[in-house]
């Protein structure tokens, strides 16, 4: 980089400070759970795991976590072959009306949030099916689904044809070409696209709240719940999971593509 | 695998391939077609009145929901609030995330790289409400800039439960997404483009100006409509920091549904929000272009 001494005190002033308000809820919370006294603090009171210990016997935060893993499940194995599919299809094929397809696959971004949870909420609660987890798992998938699109039509828009023409003159089956050709090159990307849905549904509020019932609450809402009335150092604790959990995808993403990928222009 | 592709030839014959990518993207219709049910679920309620006296919603339709909607300076102040609350957050993220992600596309050094991309992703994959509960025990009257204050002798602030503090809570949690999608645009310049200002004379003031963010424009246009309908739309932080004081849209609509039970007031604030969401979007798209938004390989 050839900069100019202002240039360079300015841009690490701004990134500096991106630094710390990115990270600080993260360190406090961390810091947070460890503390021996209380209340939460920080910097914590003396260190100790003792919340860590106490999480183990609260039951509803365990249990609101389990039913975040088997929502994140649901959604994750609902959207890895559906994503899969069209976004082979989006990046190889040349569709009709490919202009209006693209609008509307991206519905899931523009229609706010709170629309498509409203929506699901009520068209679920017409189907009888609200209550359970896995209409949650399935709103959670059709939420994020242009993630898993995305992800995939990158790594297939990078394929060559010829390879999967190679492989047919080669005597392979349609099933087969697919199967080992297609399927190995776009790998990264569904394996992206898949840990994205995971995460994002693991972390998934708004939807969340509006498709759960008391009995059925999720951990987003039921840290959410919990903050809103007193706010003890096991919400810390069990905060920590989701650290502990998007510091694990993290390094997955990065041993499988690179967290490089993400700078590389279209 | 012979069986299967036998099976295959069966069930869909080569005639048929060319419908193949049809079959191919019509299982994520049928999942967004979901999302469709739904909005045709919230019009429907929308022109449905609650009778007061029954609670039940009525059987024939009427505008009533709307105009109340309309007229109810309430709305007006919250839909304001919400408005403007998306163009600042989205000034100041975007003001942040450039030099974030000029530094990061442009460093030389890996591990800085990666320090910045960790450091984007790890709030990105943890979640609003574990951030938000950060900004609680940061912010919070006997929070860590309150003891700190406490230290040199000034009196606590209120930090929190005011509309800075959503302000701020927002712009923390859109910073990702506007680098994320910043970028692969700036990647896409070349560096040479700037050694060529600077060697005409332009200082990196008049670099930045006349050569990186018009040629940034996509990304910015990206990252810029990205962050303004999730800061318009957002829920979690007015809740959270807001503490019930400072409502955006989304928040009114979850009280017509949860607290007052109003589903077809609720239904046509949520109509009238996915209108203005859309309207941004497509705005933004005539006048600019999708920007980086497009799907599908571009490449073919």
């Amino acid at each position: 980089m050839t900069a100019s001494r202002s240039q360079r005190v300015v841009i690490w002033i701004l990134v500096g400070l991106a630094l710390v308000v990115l990270s600080a809820p993260t360190v406090v919370v961390l810091g947070a759970s460890l503390t021996s006294g209380n209340i939460i603090t920080f910097p914590p009171d003396g260190l100790s795991l003792k919340w860590y210990a106490k999480l183990a016997q609260a039951a509803d935060l365990r249990d609101a976590f389990l039913r975040s893993l088997w929502v994140a499940s649901i959604c994750t194995a609902v959207a890895l072959p559906v994503g899969t599919l069209a976004g082979i299809a989006l990046a190889k094929f040349r569709l009709r009306f490919e202009n209006a397809l693209q609008i509307y696959l991206l519905l899931p971004f523009t229609i706010p949030l709170i629309g498509s949870g409203i929506g699901l909420m009520l068209v679920f609660g017409e189907w009888r099916v609200l209550g359970q987890l896995w209409p949650v798992g399935i709103a959670c998938a059709a939420i994020n689904l242009p993630f898993m699109i995305w992800a995939v039509s990158a790594s297939a828009g990078a394929l060559n044809d010829d390879l999967e023409l190679a492989a047919a003159s080669c005597g392979a089956g349609r099933v087969q070409t697919f199967v080992h050709v297609t399927l190995p090159a776009v790998l990264p990307g569904v394996i992206t696209g898949s840990l994205l849905m995971f995460i994002l549904a693991l972390n998934e509020f708004l939807v969340s709240l509006l498709l759960t019932d008391a009995r059925i609450v999720t951990l987003p809402v039921q840290i959410y719940n919990s903050i809103r009335s007193i706010i003890t150092p096991d919400l810390a604790a069990v905060s920590v999971v989701f650290i502990a959990c998007a510091a694990v995808a993290i390094a997955v993403l990065d041993r499988v593509v690179g967290l490089d990928i993400f700078l590389k222009s279209k | 695998m012979d069986g299967l592709e036998w099976a295959v030839d069966r069930l869909w014959p080569r005639t048929l391939s060319r419908l193949t990518p049809w079959l191919m993207v019509l299982p994520a219709i049928l999942l967004v077609g979901l999302l469709v049910l739904g909005l045709i679920q919230i019009a429907d309620a929308s022109l449905r009145t609650l009778d007061r006296s029954t609670f039940l919603m009525s059987d024939s339709w009427s505008d009533a929901n709307y105009a109340r909607a309309l007229s109810d300076p309430v709305y007006a102040k919250i839909l304001w609030r919400s408005l403007s609350g998306a163009v600042i957050v989205t000034a100041i993220t975007l003001f942040f995330a450039f030099p974030y992600a000029y530094l990061m596309v442009r460093t030389p050094r890996a591990w800085l790289r990666k320090l910045l991309l960790i450091a984007l992703f790890l709030p990105f994959f943890i979640g609003q409400v574990v951030r938000a509960y950060g900004w609680l025990i940061i912010l919070g009257n006997q929070g860590i800039v309150n003891d700190m204050l406490g230290l040199v002798g000034v009196a606590p602030l209120r930090l929190l439960y005011n509309y800075p503090a959503v302000v701020f809570g927002l712009v923390q949690y859109m910073l990702p997404f506007a680098v994320l999608m910043l970028a692969p645009a700036l990647t896409a310049i070349p560096e040479e483009t700037e050694a060529a200002a600077g060697s005409l004379g332009a200082n990196w003031g008049r670099t930045l100006v006349h050569v990186l963010l018009p040629m940034a424009r996509p990304g910015l246009v990206g990252a810029g409509l990205v962050v303004m309908t999730l800061t318009l739309t957002d829920f979690a932080m007015p809740a959270i920091l807001g503490g019930g004081s400072q409502d955006f849209i989304a928040n009114a609509i979850y009280d017509q549904f949860f607290r007052t039970s109003d589903q077809g007031l609720g239904s046509a604030l949520a109509l009238m929000l996915v209108g203005l969401g859309s309207l941004i979007v497509g705005a933004i798209f005539m006048l600019f272009g999708a920007g980086t938004l497009a799907m599908g390989g571009r490449s073919k």
